[in-house]
């Protein structure tokens, strides 16, 4: 059985300081099991601008069992993977500890974005990438935050739904638009130019 | 219950059976976290074969434990059987000492009835809670540990009800929902003695897994099922203000050729003013009137694992 009380209060602590913080926690439903997390991309790094979603499911031994989380926000980092958003981080597994919250564990993913530790990978393409060649590592990941964790990314779906609706498929307009750095019109070029 | 039989890997392993399964298997697929959860749902399992808190056995039964086992151990079992009448096992989960330490005390208390102690131990309890808001815990990290763990104390004496029975302190003590927060309550209490006193433990933290205090705490105090070691039962002990004798059963044996069992004792830093007692130190001449007080906390150390033990 979660301990709901204690949900309330870890809810009310982190969203108190959120001006300070960036990070806020708050309810999906309204049973209090499945939250929706916010951290904001650290600065200097390429996640900088970006607004990131975690998606936090308690499990009934909360909170002797760690929370789960899970990026809902796509992201390019080594140790998150790419395709499920799934985390590897300690504290999110057998480091967990009663003594820890919502809100430092939501610190802790903030400080993995700084920090990627590509030795113990989550997604190995992208810490290949990260190892062998840290531009296109970068751009990527900045060209990620650009087109899925920034307000004005609704830009990119607009761009995507134009191109599909010229009769692309959406898998490759996505893949293009990546290619190109998000340039609709360069996009356009390479379909057509197949 | 780690000992000796556990330790054999399935026979399997060597059998054919396994190298074309091993074959078959792309390992590459597995990831260290399905290798983590995999382990530890096989070290849950083994343990969950076993109470959180046992029942108290005559020391005989630990002698058929070690029966085709090392001569020493059974020597050792012997010379502890003089002093030594029961045990009491507690689940081998990482959690054996603080889960041993908890039986033991409100035990002692439920048939003590030592109010006097339960007194003196809230007001530890209590410079244990400003310990940790000074060190920056949010209370209600911790309240919830701390409110059931004085809940139990307050269980076990006479008040304004009856003392609990010594069958409900087992059922309590069996129960998660209550051992596993008395647990997370003295791993709290633990590492804030640590984190206050940073300095004194840090050379010893340093020796043993060369990380920093904190880390230290963080990753081997706060996350329920780190075993315990030294440090541990000194902040304990110390913090609470209780003393634990530790009887060591190992295979070690003395050079005289001699069979004996060693023990020591952790007897907490006097805590009657801190700061003062150091500046006075050598002038004070007698600064407890009981210097070193018996241990009525006894535990077993094997390798690896605590239990509880009994006094004739």
């Amino acid at each position: 059985m979660v301990d709901f009380s204690r949900v309330q209060k870890e809810l009310q602590e982190c969203n108190r300081d959120i001006n300070v913080s960036g990070i806020s926690v708050n309810p999906k439903s309204d049973n209090l099991t499945n939250l929706i997390g916010t951290i904001p991309g650290p600065i200097g790094t390429p996640y900088e601008g970006g607004t990131f979603k975690i998606d936090i499911n308690l499990p009934d031994g909360y909170p002797f069992e760690p929370p789960k989380m899970k990026f809902a926000t796509k992201v390019w980092h080594p140790n998150i993977s790419s395709q499920s958003g799934a985390i590897c981080l300690d504290i999110l597994k057998d480091q967990w500890s009663p003594a820890l919250t919502l809100k430092t564990a939501l610190l802790s993913i903030q400080a993995l974005l700084s920090a990627p530790e590509p030795d113990d990978p989550q997604d190995a393409v992208v810490a290949q990438q990260y190892l062998k060649d840290y531009q296109t590592f970068a751009s990527t990941a900045r060209y990620w935050t650009e087109s899925f964790a920034k307000t004005s990314s609704l830009g990119v779906e607009e761009k995507v739904q134009k191109l599909v609706e010229m009769g692309f498929p959406e898998g490759l307009v996505r893949s293009t638009l990546e290619v190109v750095g998000g340039d609709e019109n360069m996009a356009l070029e390479k379909l057509c130019s197949g | 219950m780690e000992n000796q039989d556990e330790i054999p890997v399935e026979p399997e392993t060597e059998s054919s059976t396994f190298i074309s399964a091993y074959e078959a298997d792309d390992w590459s697929n597995y990831k260290d976290s399905d290798v983590m959860l995999q382990q530890s749902a096989i070290f849950e399992e083994d343990a969950a074969k076993s109470p959180f808190v046992g029942d108290k056995e005559p020391l005989s039964s630990l002698e058929a434990e070690y029966k085709s086992g090392s001569p020493i151990l059974l020597e050792k079992i012997k010379v502890l059987s003089e002093q030594y009448a029961a045990i009491r096992r507690t689940r081998g989960d990482g959690n054996c000492f603080f889960r041993s330490f908890m039986f033991s005390y409100l035990e002692h208390i439920l048939e003590s009835q030592d109010i006097a102690e339960v007194e003196r131990i809230k007001t530890n309890v209590e410079k244990c809670k400003k310990t940790l808001q000074g060190l920056g815990y949010a209370d209600f990290t911790f309240e919830d540990f701390f409110a059931l763990f004085i809940e139990q104390l307050e269980s076990v004496v006479t008040g304004n009800e009856a003392p609990i029975s010594h069958d409900e302190l087992i059922v309590r003590s069996r129960d998660q929902s209550v051992s596993d927060y008395v647990v997370m309550f003295f791993r709290f209490v633990t590492s804030g003695e640590i984190r206050k006193r940073s300095e004194f433990f840090e050379p010893f933290i340093f020796g043993l897994a060369n990380l920093t205090v904190e880390q230290f705490c963080k990753t081997s105090v706060e996350p329920m099922g780190e075993e315990s070691d030294h440090v541990h039962i000194t902040a304990l002990s110390d913090a609470l203000g209780v003393p634990i004798r530790v009887v060591y059963l190992d295979r070690s044996s003395c050079d005289t050729g001699g069979i004996s069992v060693n023990h020591h004792d952790f007897v907490p830093a006097s805590d009657d003013n801190d700061t003062s007692s150091s500046a006075a130190g050598g002038s004070d001449p007698n600064p407890n009137p009981n210097p070193n007080p018996i241990p009525f906390i006894v535990l077993l150390y094997r390798p690896g694992h605590y239990d509880i033990l009994y006094r004739k």
